[in-house]
């Protein structure tokens, strides 16, 4: 029973991840934020509790995506600082800014237009003196760091009083300005370990950033609803529905850094390289916990194959090595072409293996052409197919939960337990 | 243009490429730092002999069984029986009075998820395994052993008191990415008609970190 459950699951993720891959462009403007309105969240007390655009749900999600990105964005960008990559650093501020605004847009869908304009103001200055940190950084200037480092406290500090505000008393007071002070700390020691080319420490805080970050966007968006809305983003099925969407973007973007590594020092990509398998040990025991251990090993053996066929594509790009390029692009063919037979074998050939294979192939079809573009220094492609890629994940993640909410939940024991014989009874316990 | 012009001229080309050397030279001075980018033969060299030897993670080792629980608030000292579904869909009680049992089609203690353990509050004539559970408190430890003798320890979170008709199975069994354990037994009223208590009696803990 868990076994199949499992097993639908991935290929659920597996469907979602194609489909996701297929509708990029389509998608493109919706994946940011919604439409501005000045309608507050809160108001749709009578909604259903389906994750529609619009929805409680919806909104802690995509606050969740969008923040995580940020903290990979500026981690890029600080890191194009540091590094001197004026062609990748143009490309990274773009990125930035394009996730500025939708963060803003977000923000003014859900705590009204005049919030979304003060939210972005705050949130740019933060990310100048981010670049200023970094600038700093990169030139040894003590006493820039530490101005920049004062500014970036009062950012967070202005932030969360702007928060405080907003929310009306639906946050702690204490706990907005503390996020973001960790997450600005989180990004200061990542460039300083980065410029030092502890690349180990850099890419272990890198990781610890984005969860982090991610995991502001339920309180943030509970801080403009109704107590009785917010606690939707409390309930089970979207807790797991959050924390795989956090896993699997992590997975997206951890490959990129290790694909964009390759083309660097051998310490910086053993260091990407580490995170990704600290990734994958992680989501292999979050599948565990679903499917059990032993599928868990065979969900590993299969995910530790897409994610060496991936980097031997990026092996081969960096050599720039024609021939190695489709070597490896075949090699990624087979292996979603067993991945395909090895999924609908699990589920008992309820889904054919046709339409998995091809699933599989246009979720590596996304990553190759991200190191494709990276290769060919088309920098703002390469952050166009990052973008794109991690989009994906959110729908990923809320198809994998429906999938598990549908086959795992009836699976669960029904009602409480039968646990006394009755020996001691008395009135109440 | 005169000599003394060229001159100037040449004057102000060389100062003005002093200046934007100086401009960038704090990072130029470094190259080695652009390590991620594509850009000299020699930077990638290393960055592909190191992504030629990648290998994923691999050898998933599955957490050992539990075997043993214990909680010192309570004096309890148990060995861990195997529990599953019961035909009507139930979960499975343990079948001895003194022994709690764990739900072995859920997680292991320590992995993420819930693992939940279930215990009898007493027997036809006396107490049992979990006729104190409902005095735990927030803070309180619990210690679960597993099969290779590794211990687990979790801290209680808050202790709950539920109508079985309202059982929360999502809060217990639903699966999540947080270890957690869940410990269970009866409680409230016991109703003589149906031999059953009509309350449950949860427990809430967190890994001990």
């Amino acid at each position: 029973m868990r076994s199949r459950t499992v097993l639908i699951a991935l290929v659920a993720f597996v469907l979602a991840t194609a489909a996701a891959c297929d509708s990029n462009k389509a998608n493109r403007s919706s994946s940011a934020a919604p439409t501005q309105t000045t309608a507050h969240p809160a108001e749709h007390e009578g909604a259903t509790g389906a994750a529609a655009p619009g929805s409680p749900t919806e909104l802690g999600a995509q606050f969740e995506q969008l923040l995580g990105q940020h903290a990979l964005l500026a981690v890029r960008q600080m890191r194009g600082v540091v590094a001197g990559q004026r062609d990748f650093r143009e490309a990274a501020d773009a990125a930035l800014q394009e996730n500025t605004d939708a963060l803003s847009r977000l923000v003014a869908s859900a705590y009204g237009d005049a919030n979304g304009d003060r939210f972005k103001q705050l949130w740019q200055r933060s990310i100048t003196d981010l670049d200023a940190y970094a600038d700093a950084v990169a030139n040894n200037d003590a006493a820039a760091e530490q101005a920049a480092r004062t500014a970036l406290v009062a950012d967070s500090d202005a932030y969360g009083s702007w928060l405080a505000e907003a929310a009306d008393g639906r946050v702690e007071a204490g706990d907005a300005p503390n996020d973001l002070r960790v997450h600005v700390e989180h990004l200061m020691k990542q460039v300083e370990a980065y410029a030092a080319s502890k690349y180990d420490q850099a890419y272990e805080i890198e990781r610890q950033a984005y969860e982090q970050l991610f995991m502001v966007g339920a309180p943030l968006a509970k801080g403009s609803l109704t107590p009785k809305l917010a606690a939707r983003l409390d309930a089970p099925p979207e807790k797991l529905r959050s924390a795989f969407a956090m896993l699997l973007g992590e997975h997206m973007e951890l490959i990129i850094d290790a694909q964009r590594a390759t083309f660097g020092g051998s310490p910086e990509f053993k260091a990407a390289a580490a995170q990704v398998n600290a990734n994958t040990t992680v989501l292999t025991k979050a599948m565990g916990a679903i499917v059990g251990p032993q599928k868990a090993s065979e969900f590993q053996s299969a995910w530790g194959n897409h994610v060496e066929g991936l980097l031997a594509y990026s092996t081969a790009a960096a050599d720039k090595d024609e021939a190695a390029k489709a070597a490896a692009e075949q090699n990624l063919d087979g292996f979603a072409a067993r991945l395909a037979l090895y999924f609908s074998d699990i589920v008992r050939n309820v889904l054919p293996v046709e339409p998995l294979t091809k699933a599989i192939s246009a979720h590596d079809t996304h990553l190759v052409g991200q190191v494709d573009a990276y290769a060919a220094r088309d920098y703002g492609k390469a952050q166009e197919m990052e973008r794109d890629g991690y989009q994906q994940m959110l729908g990923v993640a809320g198809t994998l939960v429906g999938a598990i909410q549908r086959t795992v939940k009836p699976g669960l024991p029904v009602g409480g337990s039968q646990t006394g014989g009755g020996g001691t009874a008395r009135p109440a316990r | 243009m005169t000599q003394g012009r060229r001159r100037a001229l040449a004057v102000l080309a060389a100062l003005a490429l002093l200046a934007g050397c100086s401009t960038s030279g704090a990072r130029q001075a470094e190259p080695s730092r652009a390590t991620s980018s594509p850009t000299t033969a020699a930077r990638t060299a290393g960055g592909v002999e190191a992504a030629r030897g990648f290998r994923s993670a691999r050898g998933y080792r599955a957490t050992p069984i539990p075997v043993r629980l214990d909680i010192p608030r309570i004096q309890v000292t148990s060995s861990l029986d195997r529990l599953g579904r019961a035909r009507d869909g139930t979960v499975e009680v343990p079948s001895r009075w003194e022994v709690a049992g764990w739900y072995a089609l859920g997680p292991r203690p320590g992995d993420p998820g819930s693992a939940v353990i279930l215990g009898h509050v007493d027997s036809r004539s006396g107490p049992a395994v979990f006729y104190r559970l409902h005095r735990l408190r927030p803070g309180d430890e619990i210690v679960v052993t597993r099969a290779d003798r590794s211990r687990v320890r979790f801290v209680v979170q808050r202790t709950e008191q539920y109508d079985k008709l309202r059982f929360p199975t999502d809060e217990v069994y639903y699966p999540t990415l947080t270890s957690t354990l869940r410990l269970v037994t009866c409680g409230g009223q016991f109703d003589p008609t149906t031999g059953h208590y009509r309350s449950n009696i949860i427990v809430f803990a967190g890994i001990k970190t």
